[in-house]
């Protein structure tokens, strides 16, 4: 549960009046660390204070005004547990195991960071301004108080608004000034050259050409010639900016979706395992598509029919002022029915396009699981699956656009109204002498200019609230902050001695599912680790820590003693290998594969590294050798050949750390030993954590480190842990397939 | 895998003696010797079949047994087994709604619940609402605590929009 009191300092936040009265003491000096706690441990939403002081801990109850002391020295083991929705503080207080406080899961890393301070506080060591104020960014906005919904991103929805919205997607026309110019240029001129042809085409025709004593009698030929030229004009100016905006349309499109790219790019690897990447495609694809719909089409137009009705209001209001404000009588109607439906317009497109990215969602999982679904027989289950979701996408499509369908229609009539009024009020006028036939005529041909424009206007509010919603996403996705960001100052370390080490490193993916726990562990330079342990004992998780594709936030990890989160991101990254499971072979060449980590290596380098992970035969092999091209269109790769291209660009790259998942499929005996040849090869003189499957490769291991449940049980030589006979001796000889171990001959 | 691997250890009422420990957790004795000193309890359904089929674990999270019915157990034991579940499946019910706002993907709740007065922020789309039985739901907010919303059709109908575009 929340408050929206801006919460400054995370550890000690401010005591309320009565809490430091139940204290006894209203100079809270000594109180070192105060958190909340928004549950009592009833379960009920009352707040509960955490206190602790130099050598206390105190439990606060404001409203049963009970306070329990508990000396920090009788305290043990003081943790936090996760549970489902909530956590627990709890402690040994002599030999039981109590609880002390309980809180919704909004609190947990609160606490769980609490609870070091706390231990610091045991080691009498003394606590930081830095550590009160805790690492953890702002929750807060600082304009409204209102938290921040999504951690990572650190925009307020409320402070944000749909104006700013669309001044930033604005904000990439500037670059276009000149040609945009011209297009506002053409624009106008085309729609006064339209103008003209009412007023040609009524007043002057009717009373001065076609009248007995009118200026212009029976020069029929020159009006008409006037009103196509000025058609004609009009057209033309229309070709010229049409031809004008596509081209600056299609700039300003490919500029927004390169920095949708970028920013994919940029961003961590979390962003991509928590949302669905069918999402992400079709987010950069259809959305930048709608807003480019918004600078062809809807931007023009709007200007377009802004200055026609702007302009025809005005000579209108010039002919004949009363009249004038007939037709616009119905004016306000129309504002009031914009303002009432507007949101309600937006609200069901927001939903009809959320539903319809569920039915693309459902539909791309089940066809790609198409195998598991007829192996099971469960074609009918399926389509009794997309039924309701089909359903509910047609009844918002329904209600979408019923809603548009009333609304556009509704604001002809009110329109139509508009023209019945003239008609009425200046046939009136033209019988009683007041108005001239001619006027009244042009007065109509006008309102027919006006009604195209008018229903456009109607139809902005269909085009505007679909491309504020893409252009949401679009900025959600170019705002997301990596979570993985190099340090404000970063160090350095561009030739890595390659000591790893780990301190107290605990992980989960989500912030109450925990993956490994408290790791402590030291990696000499050139050592070769081998993780070992069942599916999902945290080894991978392990790796992708070391390599810093996630951060930790408890613990550290260390490089040569410099913690991972400061080295520079580019020697970082330069100097850990990856080579994986699944060997991810990108569109191109052999070559450019296994040149991948490094473009600028010359052809022998290739091939050094090629015949050294035993490739460079099969490559040269094939009819088009190094130049083969791999991905969609190209070869198809034996899992082995795959793998040894994988050894083969981690050798080119000559990584420092070599983070190395092995492959588990089995392959004949031949290849497996040029396999593991090529390894050998690849982890010779690299520090190398090697999740390891092969026997010969857990023999080739200076020390094992055995993974259970995200905790280290076992470490040491093969040769060592084998006579121990412990949780790896076990592992190995009773449970191979547990391990999926290959022992190839007589090993 | 042998069969007495895939068969589960039912735990039933006459054997299990559960007791609130001094430091308010729970423990078992089972059969009149077997002491554990703290057990977890959980769910198998906690969705659809709060009632049954409660894994109870021990400290290191082996499973003891399965209790296949809470309902079989005494009152006094019910109450002491649901006050330990409701701990780690702790989903407050929602009694009425103070305020709710939707603004640019994110509503703002404000809730009076069985547990008290709450506040908390929901997300939009992303699964973060989920049909129980009929018309309750259960719904997730941005830090990963749950509500319950029981018969959710029949809210106000301003509420009910901004309820039906969490679906």
């Amino acid at each position: 549960m929340e408050t929206e009191r801006h919460a400054a300092t995370y550890y000690r936040e401010p005591l309320p009046q009565h809490v430091r009265s139940l204290l006894g003491r209203e100079d809270t000096g000594d109180v070192r660390l105060s958190v909340r706690a928004d549950l009592d441990l009833a379960g009920s939403y009352r707040d509960q204070w955490v206190c602790v002081t130099t050598d206390e801990l105190l439990l606060i109850d404001p409203d049963s005004e009970e306070v329990a002391f508990h000396a920090l020295k009788r305290l043990r083991e003081l943790r936090v547990e996760n549970l489902v929705t909530t956590g627990i503080l709890t402690a040994k207080i002599g030999r039981t195991r109590t609880i002390l406080a309980r809180f919704s899961n909004t609190h947990i890393r609160r606490f769980s960071g609490f609870v070091k301070l706390v231990e610091k506080l045991e080691h009498g060591e003394a606590l930081t301004d830095t550590d009160i104020r805790g690492d953890q960014q702002e929750m807060y906005c600082p304009r409204c108080g209102r938290r921040y919904p999504d951690p990572h991103r650190q925009v307020c929805p409320r402070c944000l608004d749909k104006g700013s919205l669309f001044r930033r997607v604005l904000s990439y026309l500037p670059r276009y000034r000149r040609a945009i110019l011209l297009i506002l240029l053409c624009i106008t001129a085309s729609s006064l050259m339209r103008l003209f042809v009412p007023f040609l085409g009524g007043r002057i025709l009717f009373d001065q050409v076609l009248s007995p004593g009118g200026r212009y009698y029976g020069r029929i030929a020159f009006v008409i010639l006037l009103m196509i030229g000025s058609q004609l004009a009009s057209m033309l100016l229309q070709i010229g900016y049409g031809r004008t905006n596509a081209r600056v349309a299609a700039q300003v499109f490919f500029d927004l979706k390169t920095d949708i790219f970028t920013a994919m790019q940029r961003l961590s690897l979390s962003f991509f395992s928590r949302k669905q990447t069918g999402g992400l495609i079709t987010r950069v694809n259809w959305d930048a598509l709608q807003l480019q719909f918004f600078f062809i089409d809807g931007a023009p137009y709007f200007l377009v029919n802004s200055l026609t009705i702007l302009g025809v209001g005005t000579v209108m209001m010039l002919l004949n002022w009363k009249l004038a404000l007939m037709v616009f009588v119905p004016a306000p109607l129309i504002v009031y029915a914009v303002k009432k439906l507007f949101p309600r317009l937006w609200a069901l497109f927001s939903r009809l396009f959320r539903r319809r990215s569920m039915l693309t969602s459902l539909v791309n999982d089940t066809l790609s699981g198409v195998r598991v679904v007829k192996a099971f027989g469960k074609e009918e289950q399926e389509v009794e699956r997309f039924l309701p979701v089909n359903q509910g996408l047609y009844s918002a499509e329904v209600s979408a656009r019923r809603l548009a369908a009333t609304v556009f229609p509704l604001f002809l009539f009110i329109m139509q109204i508009g023209g019945l009024i003239v008609w009425a009020y200046g046939g009136r006028q033209v019988t009683g002498g007041s108005l001239s036939f001619g006027t009244l005529m042009t007065f109509v041909g006008y309102l027919a200019l006006l009604y195209g424009p008018l229903q456009f206007m109607t139809m902005i509010v269909d085009w505007w609230t679909s491309c504020m919603n893409a252009a949401q996403r679009v900025f959600e996705v170019i705002d997301a902050q990596p979570e993985v960001r190099e340090s404000g100052n970063p160090v350095r370390l561009p030739r890595m001695a390659a000591a790893v080490t780990l301190k107290g490193v605990s992980f989960g993916y989500e912030p109450n599912k925990p993956v490994l726990h408290d790791i402590d562990l030291e990696v000499r330079p050139g050592e070769m680790i081998g993780l070992v342990g069942h599916t999902g004992a945290g080894k991978s998780t392990l790796t992708n820590l070391v390599t810093r594709l996630y951060d930790v936030e408890d613990g550290e990890i260390l490089i040569d003693g410099v913690n991972v989160k400061e080295i520079a991101t580019a020697d970082l990254r330069s100097q850990v290998g990856i080579v994986l499971q699944e060997t991810y072979l990108f569109s191109g060449t052999v070559a450019e594969n296994i040149a991948y980590a490094r473009p600028d290596a010359d052809r022998s380098e290739i091939i050094a590294a090629a015949r050294a992970a035993n490739a460079h035969d099969f490559i040269v092999g094939k009819p088009d050798g190094y130049d083969t091209l791999l991905g969609k269109k190209g070869a198809d790769l034996s899992v082995g050949e795959r793998q040894r291209i994988a050894v083969a660009r981690a050798l080119l790259m000559d990584p420092r750390i070599l983070i190395f998942d092995e492959a588990t499929s089995s392959v004949d005996s031949e290849t497996e030993q040029k396999i593991q040849q090529a390894i050998e090869r690849m982890i010779r003189g690299r520090t190398t954590f090697a999740i390891a499957h092969r026997l010969s490769t857990l023999r080739r291991a200076d020390r094992l480190v055995v993974l259970e449940k995200g905790r280290i049980v076992e470490a040491g030589p093969h040769a060592e842990l084998m006579e121990r006979k412990g949780v790896y001796h076990k592992m190995v000889t009773k449970e191979r397939e547990a391990l999926r171990v290959i022992a190839v001959g007589a090993s | 895998m042998t069969k007495k691997g895939i068969q589960f250890r039912l735990i039933q009422p006459g054997e299990a003696d559960f007791q609130k420990t001094r430091g308010g957790f729970l423990s078992l004795k089972l059969g009149g010797e077997k002491r554990y000193p703290r057990v977890h309890l959980y769910r198998s359904f906690p969705l659809s079949e709060a009632g049954r089929y409660i894994s109870v674990r021990d400290e290191e999270d082996a499973e003891i047994g399965i209790i296949e019915d809470l309902a079989a157990f005494p009152q006094k034991t019910v109450r002491l087994l649901e006050e330990e579940l409701e701990r780690r499946y702790f989903t407050p019910v929602i009694e009425e709604i103070r305020s709710l706002k939707q603004e640019f993907g994110y509503t703002y709740w404000e809730v009076g619940t069985d547990s008290g007065i709450c506040r908390f922020t929901v997300k939009v789309g992303d699964n973060t609402a989920r049909v129980l039985s009929g018309t309750d739901l259960l719904i997730f907010d941005v830090d990963g605590n749950r509500f319950e919303l029981p018969s959710y059709e029949s809210l106000e109908s301003r509420h009910l929009k901004i309820v039906e575009t969490l679906l």
